[in-house]
């Protein structure tokens, strides 16, 4: 009896073995497919003997030289563009999404209902269909080109109001009591949501933060369709879109490369910081909710 | 410490569903009132208008002779225990009390004794550092009654604050709260759906049923004088037994027929029956388990159902011949063993009570025909 015990029991944890193998082989397997791209971009940009495209992968010299030649171009200024236009977002949408997620959650006012649902179909329609409008709307003020970064950060964050599901979801798992308890302990109901609700909710602050930061960090249509030409207006995807162009990438391939690497690292910091409350935020809302 | 007064309060909420009709009550200062009746009533939608949470529909609310009804909770100067604690999660047990204090700005050495006062009263000092989550239920009430403590509001509200608690628990934070509203000395409300809190709590009740007040008085007015037949029901338990039967005069003396049975209505409530004129009508009996006897010989014939042990005393579920169900309380202590060994399903026996413990109610109105 009991060797035969012994026997399925070997057998069941060789199997498992097995397929945990079989799992491992495929997901590194892919995880190597996945990350070619970004070996490729990063050995590229450290490759110093030519800026133009090679038919190797590993460099023959390395440096350098590439990062510090960004800097004496207009890398500078569109990755500041890039940085102010983020932040900027970031601050501006988190603090828009947060007080309507919390409206929506604790207020009952009139066509609150309807509201809701007007917000869900029109947020359906794909942004790029208000495209042409926005520009005009956008010249009329002086706010493309040369003054595109405000004209930017003002499109991010005009429509950000609507981006409240998640949190709100959030937001309703949190007991009213807590609110009312506040409420009459004395707290107005700015007090309520800074005090209270927000410290139960740094998930949901977190992610929102983090999603609304990097929408603009990596925009390309809306800012190039902003800027319009004018590199003083460009952010990085824009500006170094135009290195892309026949007659600049046989200088600046190696030096695109660079640029692509600067500007996925605060991203990739802020990620790794912040994943696990990015993934409590994202399975959060939808679990309870 | 203040007086409260509501002046036909109404809660009608979006729907048109009105919660609360004409609500009229007049608390005085440092008076402990409490709201009871079955859930659905209005007990606790007129404590949160009180509070301030809810919108009140029409009427007002005075608290010390100021109409509040268009202040904030925060602007009322009341302090509130929720059912379900409502303690900040992400707070230690100190911060939670402290945390009204703090928003009056207070200095950090004020809170401090404060904090520590009342956490010595309610017997928690020891867990001010832990976060809600370690405490255990009575603790967190605990914590929950000294946030509300330090504050010194004009008026404590309290919304079913023991219903999350268990019945052994639950007996021992009743005789706290006893000892905190001598301590704290100040106007409570207090909303409970049982009536064992409201008798031993309240100086003074008010009954609620469909958003309509049935009572308010004393526990023993509205125990002893209910006003109507739901009252009646309501308070006391197991709750009265009311029995179909008229009132009949022969000759000045005053006469039930439950169940075929004669029994004189004599003494106070003989006299009540004459002042009203209620004869030869029609009546709704009312009569308490504990006042119901074992008949040595006759009374009303029943039959046993169910005999609940209760410990000192028996609860008797029996039947009469037209299959109208009773409840007994009938002592322990007055039972011989054989007796008690006797009381199986099926057994038969006889019942009675006396005149002084009979109840009158219409058949019609449910209201109290003699008080």
């Amino acid at each position: 009896m009991s060797t035969k015990g012994t026997r399925t029991h070997m057998g069941l944890k060789a199997r498992s073995r097995i397929s945990n193998t079989v799992i491992y082989v495929l997901l590194v397997i892919m995880s190597v497919v996945w990350l070619i791209p970004f070996i490729f971009i990063v050995l590229q940009s450290f490759r110093i003997e030519s800026t133009w495209q090679v038919g190797y992968i590993l460099p023959q010299k390395w440096g350098f030289d590439n990062y510090l030649a960004l800097w004496n171009t207009d890398f500078k200024q569109w990755y500041l563009n890039t940085f102010i236009i983020a932040l900027a977002v970031a601050v501006l949408q988190t603090i828009i999404v947060l007080c309507m997620s919390y409206t929506l959650s604790r207020f009952r006012f009139k066509m609150r209902g309807p509201l809701m649902r007007f917000m869900l179909i029109l947020g359906m329609f794909p942004g790029m269909l208000t495209m042409i409008i926005l520009y005009r709307v956008l010249k009329d003020l002086g706010l493309t080109q040369a003054n595109a970064v405000p004209g930017l950060i003002l499109v991010y964050i005009a429509s950000s109001g609507m981006g409240y599901y998640v949190s709100k979801g959030f937001f309703d798992t949190i007991p009213k009591s807590l609110d009312e308890a506040a409420r009459v302990d004395g707290a107005t109901r700015l007090q309520v949501l800074t005090k209270v609700i927000l410290p139960l909710a740094k998930p949901i602050v977190i992610y929102t933060i983090l999603t609304a930061f990097m929408a603009p960090w990596g925009d390309f249509v809306f800012a190039r369709y902003v800027s319009f030409g004018t590199s003083a207006g460009m952010n990085v995807a824009v500006g170094m879109y135009s290195w892309l162009q026949q007659d600049m990438i046989s200088q600046r391939y190696t030096m695109f490369c660079a640029g692509g690497v600067i500007v996925a690292i605060p991203v990739t910091i802020l990620f790794m910081c912040l994943q696990k409350y990015y993934v409590e935020g994202v399975t959060g809302g939808a679990v309870k909710g | 410490m203040a007086s409260v007064k509501l002046t036909g309060v109404k809660k009608i909420y979006d729907n048109k569903v009105v919660a609360v009709h004409d609500f009229d009550l007049e608390i005085k200062d440092k008076e402990f009132v409490v709201f009871v009746g079955p859930s659905g009533c209005g007990k606790s939608t007129t404590l949160r208008m009180i509070a301030g949470l809810e919108e009140i529909s029409e009427g007002t609310v005075e608290i010390d002779d100021v109409v509040v009804n268009d202040l904030q909770p925060k602007d009322r100067n009341i302090a509130m225990v929720f059912q379900n604690y409502a303690l900040y999660p992400h707070m230690t047990v100190y911060d939670n009390i402290a945390f009204s204090l703090r928003l009056q700005k207070l200095p950090e050495d004020q809170i401090y004794e404060r904090v520590t006062n009342a956490a010595e009263i309610l017997g928690i000092t020891e867990y001010l550092m832990r976060k809600p989550r370690a405490l255990s239920g009575g603790q967190r009430q605990r914590v929950a009654i000294g946030r509300a403590m330090v504050r010194d509001s004009k008026v404590f509200l309290m919304d079913e604050p023991l219903s999350n608690l268990d019945a052994k628990l639950r007996n021992q934070m009743r005789a706290e709260i006893i000892l905190l509203r001598q301590k704290l000395d100040t106007t409570f409300i207090y909303v409970t759906h049982d009536q064992t809190e409201a008798m031993t709590l309240g100086d003074r009740i008010v009954i609620m049923k469909d958003g309509y007040i049935m009572q308010v008085g004393s526990p023993t007015e509205v125990f002893e004088k209910p006003a109507n037949l739901f009252v009646a029901e309501f308070i006391g338990a197991p709750k009265m037994n009311i029995i179909k039967t008229e009132v009949t005069e022969e000759g000045g003396r005053y006469f039930v027929h439950p169940f075929g049975v004669k029994i004189e209505v004599d003494g106070e409530k003989g006299e009540l029956l004459r002042e009203k004129g209620i004869k030869n009508r029609k009546v709704l009996l009312g009569v308490r388990p504990e006042h119901i006897v074992l008949a040595k010989d006759g009374g009303i014939p029943v039959t046993l159902e169910v005999n609940e042990m209760m410990g000192s005393e028996l609860h008797l579920h029996v039947y009469t011949e037209d299959q109208t169900r009773l409840i007994v309380r009938v002592p322990t202590i007055d039972l011989e063993k054989e007796e008690r060994e006797n009381l199986v399903g099926g057994h038969r026996l006889g019942i009675t009570f006396e005149g002084k413990v009979m109840h009158f109610f219409d058949p019609e109105t449910e209201k109290n025909l003699i008080f």
